[in-house]
């Protein structure tokens, strides 16, 4: 079941990562605005590979701890750290050479929820047996 | 009578060719000038800095300082922070929209030189002395600023830091 789990896990970092490459150049174009030095690709990159990967774990810790009820409380817990995640890009603080810091939570913000949203959009293709 | 018009005109046109000759060096402030403080939680930057720059070495009673910086222009690389740092709380941006410092004295120290005028912001002005130093077109200087002495939101004396530290560095051409 683990292997199962992990390509979906791997999948969902992949498409999560692909979303918020493109996201963040229809910001860059609409807003003109560069984040490149705190949020470039190899940044969106492996924030969405870690955040899935961690997932998988989590995952497959509570659906052999819990069975049944585990997948259950599972989705629960990813939904709210993820809107709970919304905290981070709204409170950190950038580097005073960076422009315009106040249209940094409008690039960031969305981004911490692509992981779930893969994640969710790639469960039916990964079933739990 | 008639007689002493011309001569008083010369005597009119000589020193006020001479206030051209003796006039200090003007510089233009470059758009990187800045002017960072650091009060632990909040920290930042002011940009925007606009004014006028006469200075000479070797004519310091000629020389001034007229700058003003744009309260707008305040990064402190967070954008909640920036937007309350501009509210009425704080700086008041849209009342007192600018930080103003006119020098009335620059003297030479052992160290550089120091700048006496009068620090405006937030509606308040207060004497101050700024030692700075002058180095490859750079005017370098800094200060601490207490929040509390401009009555910027004295009602939270103990919200953040009060006490700044403040560096300027100013870019100069001629």
């Amino acid at each position: 079941m683990f292997r199962r789990i992990f390509f979906h896990g791997l999948m969902a970092g992949l498409l999560s990562a692909l979303a918020a490459i493109i996201y963040s150049r229809i910001y860059f174009f609409a807003t003109e605005t560069d984040f490149s030095k705190v949020l470039g690709l190899r940044r969106i990159i492996g924030f969405s590979l870690l955040t899935c990967m961690m997932t998988v774990l989590v995952n497959y810790g509570i659906i052999r701890w819990l069975k049944k009820k585990g997948e259950i409380i599972f989705n629960f817990l990813f939904s709210i750290l993820s809107f709970a995640a919304v905290m981070i890009p709204i409170s950190v603080t950038l580097p005073l050479s960076v422009q315009l810091p106040e249209l940094f939570p409008g690039l960031a913000v969305p981004m911490v929820f692509f992981p779930a949203m893969a994640w969710y959009t790639l469960n039916p293709l990964f079933p739990r047996k | 009578m008639k007689k002493l018009i011309y001569p008083f005109l010369a005597i009119v046109l000589i020193i006020g060719s001479a206030f051209t000759i003796f006039k200090a060096q003007d510089w233009k402030i470059a758009d990187t000038s800045f002017v960072k403080f650091d009060g632990g939680d909040p920290s930042g930057q002011f940009g925007g800095m606009k004014g006028t720059i006469s200075f000479d070495p070797n004519d310091l009673a000629n020389s001034k300082f007229d700058a003003t910086i744009d309260v707008t222009t305040i990064n402190t690389g967070n954008g909640m922070k920036n937007t309350h740092a501009k509210s009425e709380k704080w700086f008041d941006a849209e009342k007192y929209p600018t930080i103003e410092f006119t020098s009335s004295a620059i003297t030479k120290t052992a160290e550089g030189y120091e700048a006496k005028g009068i620090l405006g912001m937030h509606g308040v002005q207060k004497e101050v002395v700024i030692p700075f130093t002058f180095q490859d077109n750079t005017f370098k200087g800094s200060l601490t600023v207490n929040r509390l002495d401009y009555n910027i939101n004295t009602a939270e004396p103990n919200h953040g830091a009060s006490s700044f530290k403040v560096d300027i560095s100013v870019p100069v051409t001629k």
